[in-house]
């Protein structure tokens, strides 16, 4: 709509939704910031959580196996107490009901193998190094033991991996000092390894000082493609620690120097969720944005596409008011009122313009009217006065044609009081009036008629030469010694019909030109040049009228320009 | 003003659209571990790296391998099989070096990733090779008995498969070690088959033909067992230095006993695990960061450190190995 290169200021429209678009971006952005945060805090919260429970499940298994041990521990220090048959009896009846129990051995002081009890089993002759008993260890700790995880190395091509608690007899019964009980480790590894913590969180064993007791991928562990940094969680208490990338879980076993840490991954538990997220919100950001962009846009269409027609019927009436037709402009209510006042202003505009014009063109026929029921009375005096002058000189010929002259000039003066008459009516005025005025100055100045034959048909408004002739008598030809010379010339051009009155008289500057066609002819009481000219565009418009060209003491020539007109019909009623 | 209301429609129409496709869940992963065999403790091992990194990463694994370690067409046609089944990627151990690269290829051809493991394949298109450094290992074997046993050496070398990487590679490196120490001399290279009564068999008969052998150097699992197992029938256990391969009961009860004297122990789990580990990488895109040839360490036990705490770590599984399901 913006016409030209001219820049005119921001249309509504992108003013509105630029608005409600910044401003709602803003609150989103701000929305989406915070709701991240929050949500990111809430889940690394919950993956410490989880991790911990994690941690602690993990923790009462091992802590139920190290209980399981104790117990199993204690049904073999009973057995141990009873005679060699029952003990015998007893343990075999405790390996049978506990597949869990790998084998149960004894020692003597120094630390020799006494016995060996397990599920159908026997050492092997040579022991390489027994694992299952430390002789050192057994003499410097004061009650029962437990070793880390190892495996037991008095079978042949049997190498379970095992927990071994020692714990010292009573010397009472026998020789045995110490007994052992090896317990297996693959459920309590099985299990910790079929823990994860997310999809690749997972959890080990390790003592207080930092060395692994069990980890899942021991052998990576081993072989250096993989580390744990454990002697900084040694240093750490129980609980949770997460940094950017890792979540730390803590917690010791019961009854043992043994603890639980369960190792999760930020980027799984956390970032993927949060990525999850903030693809969610952007889209949901992106639908609220183009819900707010669309609901604005209709919205001051609403608004601003009936101030526009608004706009452009006030610019098309400003531009022709007179072929302006008012069509009422759709929108809301306020837009209506203001449409509806704007198409009364139109019709009261509209119909003072046509009053207005009506009261000109009145004016003017008045005022012509007014000046034809009184001739000039000076040139009626004068007239008279010469006929009858020629009446005395005995030149009645003369005196006849003078007063027929006169007589024809009356008649179409009045022409029954219609404004157009035939051309060749007004050239007959013209040639009455010039003819009188001849006789008047005594043949001072000759006069021509050089008119186009095809022109007498057409119309023109009455009195519009003659003024024009005696303006150019009065002031053109009155002062002048020489004999004066008028020419009178009708013709066509495209549409339009000319008139040209030419004199050689001694001319008008541009001052008097100027002042002729804008002054009331207040010293004369003739018909004036600016009455003719004022006529003409009243009746025809502007572009018709009055022409004057002027050069001091060559003479001057005024065009009179009027359209084609073949009937008085049609611009009398107007 | 028209076109500005169609770039409004569009836009939301477009986030309509968008906020209906986005509710697909992360994909799971197809990753096919082929191997040498499935019955050999190392193997076992080997599964069991495999699961956890499948487990950790949610991938579809499927194992599978031959029945023997020479059945490369075996081998082939699982390759084949995988990729019908919509394998994305095929953590491999290739029998023949040679037999199996054209399978690879073609795997890849259809675009697989294919990722390497304890044995290589003459493929260009191995993205990653995860395992032993195997000549270093082999040197290492050589370096073993070179360090323990005075005087003149007479080895002897139990071969296997002449067509698979890894064997030669460690030959190649046990055989450069002995040739550069300058006291030791290769009495006789036997051949046989990754199958250890067969192994067994065939090293009485190397001792027997050449009875001056002191020392003996295996380079696989069932080699080494063979070769124990041998040392032990012939009742050699004393005069004979045996280096082995890997860890399996029969080994480890003979490092006891004395008729095997060190192992070299690979690390089976790791290859397990970072070979999957490198698939899911490879799967995700984010195989840029990956390196083209892991070595996963070796270690050698012998009497001393067979129970240290390391040597227990390296040697027995925590878990009971589990076998794929055939």
């Amino acid at each position: 709509m913006r016409r030209g290169a001219a820049w005119r200021g921001p249309r509504t429209t992108t003013i509105l939704v630029a608005v409600v678009t910044g401003v709602v971006s803003i609150i989103l952005c701000f929305c989406i910031v915070l709701f991240l945060h929050r949500y990111r805090s809430a889940m690394v919260h919950s993956a410490r959580t989880g991790g911990a429970q994690a941690v602690s499940q993990v923790s009462n298994t091992v802590g139920n196996y190290l209980r399981d041990m104790e117990q199993a521990m204690g049904l073999v220090e009973q057995s141990m107490s009873s005679d060699p048959d029952s003990r015998d009896e007893l343990l075999a009846t405790l390996l049978n009901f506990r597949p869990d129990v790998v084998a149960v051995t004894s020692y003597s002081s120094g630390g020799a193998l006494l016995d060996c009890w397990s599920l159908g089993r026997e050492p092997k002759e040579n022991i390489l190094r027994n694992l299952s008993f430390d002789l050192e260890r057994a003499r410097t700790s004061s009650g029962a033991y437990m070793t880390a995880p190892h495996v037991v190395t008095i079978f042949e091509s049997w190498y379970p991996w095992v927990v071994t608690m020692t714990e010292p007899l009573s010397a009472q019964g026998g020789a045995a000092a110490w007994v052992s009980l090896d317990l297996s480790f693959s459920g309590i590894s099985g299990y910790i390894s079929s823990v994860s913590i997310g999809q690749r969180g997972y959890c080990f064993l390790m003592d207080e000082a930092g060395n692994i007791v069990y980890h899942p991928q021991q052998q990576l562990l081993h072989s250096g493609l993989k580390s744990e940094d454990t002697a900084a969680l040694a240093a750490l208490e129980d609980g949770s620690y997460a940094d950017d990338t890792v979540i730390y879980s803590l917690t010791g076993v019961e009854g043992s120097d043994w603890r639980v840490v369960g190792v999760s991954y930020v980027d799984e538990l956390v970032d993927r969720g949060v990525q999850e997220m903030i693809r969610l919100s952007l889209w949901l950001a992106a639908l609220v944005l183009a819900a707010a962009l669309l609901t604005s846009w209709l919205l001051s269409q609403l608004l601003s596409r009936p101030l526009r027609d608004l706009a452009s019927a006030m610019g098309s009436f400003e531009a022709d008011a007179d072929h302006f037709t008012y069509r009422p402009v759709e929108g809301t209510r306020e837009v209506r009122e203001l449409s509806g006042s704007f198409g009364h202003m139109v019709m009261r505009i509209q119909r003072l313009m046509s009053t207005v014009r009506q009261e000109e063109v009145n004016l003017r026929k008045t005022e012509l009217k007014a000046l034809q029921a009184q001739i000039n009375p000076h040139f009626l005096y004068n007239t008279l006065d010469s006929i009858a002058w020629m009446c005395e000189q005995g030149r009645s010929g003369d005196a006849v044609k003078m007063i027929h002259a006169l007589a024809r000039l009356f008649r179409i003066s009045i022409s029954r009081g219609h404004e157009l008459i035939p051309i060749a009516k007004e050239i007959e005025h013209a040639e009455n009036y010039l003819e009188i005025q001849k006789y008047r100055y005594k043949n001072q100045f000759t006069y021509s008629f050089d008119v186009d034959p095809g022109c007498l048909d057409y119309c023109c408004n009455k009195i519009t030469l003659q003024p024009i002739i005696e303006n150019a008598i009065m002031h053109g030809l009155d002062l002048m010694v020489d004999e004066g010379r008028i020419q009178v010339c009708v013709s066509q051009d495209g549409d339009d019909i000319v008139f040209r009155v030419r004199d050689n008289g001694v001319g008008m500057s541009a001052e008097q030109v100027r002042a002729i066609l804008e002054e009331d002819a207040q010293d004369r009481t003739g018909i004036g040049i600016k009455n003719v000219n004022d006529r003409l565009r009243i009746y025809f418009g502007g572009q018709y009228g009055l022409h004057i060209t002027s050069e001091l003491d060559v003479g001057t020539t005024v065009e009179l320009r009027m359209p084609k007109i073949r009937e008085a019909g049609g611009y009398e009623t107007k | 003003m028209r076109r500005s209301k169609y770039l409004l429609l569009a836009l939301l129409v477009s986030c309509l659209c968008g906020c209906g496709a986005d509710a697909a869940l992360p994909v799971r992963h197809s990753v096919a571990l082929i191997v040498k065999s499935t019955d050999s403790e190392f193997f076992l091992s080997v599964f069991a790296g495999a699961r956890a990194a499948a487990t950790e990463y949610n991938l579809d694994l499927t194992i599978s391998g031959p029945e023997t370690e020479e059945d490369y067409e075996t081998q082939n046609w699982m390759i084949d099989r995988a990729v019908e089944d919509g394998a994305e990627a095929i953590v491999f151990s290739a029998v023949g070096y040679e037999e199996n690269a054209a399978a690879i290829d073609a795997a890849a051809e259809s675009g697989v990733h294919i990722v390497s493991i304890d044995s290589g394949v003459g493929s260009g298109h191995v993205s990653a090779y995860i395992g032993t450094d195997n000549y270093a290992a082999g040197k290492m074997a050589a370096q073993a008995a070179l360090e323990r046993v005075e005087g003149p050496l007479l080895v002897g070398i139990v071969n296997y498969n002449e067509g698979t990487a890894n064997g030669q590679e460690r030959v190649r490196g046990a055989v450069d070690a002995l040739t550069e120490s300058g006291r030791a001399r290769i009495t006789a290279v036997t051949t046989t088959l990754v199958d250890a009564p067969r192994a067994q068999t065939d090293t009485i008969a190397l001792l027997l033909d050449h009875p001056e052998i002191n020392v003996l150097i295996a380079f696989n699992e069932p080699t080494s067992v063979g070769v124990a197992r041998a040392i032990q029938v012939l009742e050699r256990s004393e005069d004979i230095f045996f280096v082995g391969f890997d860890s399996n009961v029969v080994t480890i009860d003979g490092l006891q006993d004395g008729c095997v004297d060190a192992l070299i122990v690979q690390n089976p789990y790791a290859m397990g695990y970072l070979g999957v580990e490198s698939a899911y990488k490879l799967l995700t895109g984010q195989g840029g960061g990956l390196k083209a040839v892991v070595d996963t360490s070796t270690q050698i036990v012998d009497r001393e450190n067979i129970f240290t705490m390391d040597g227990q770590k390296a040697l027995f599984a925590f878990d009971q190995h589990q076998k794929p399901a055939k």
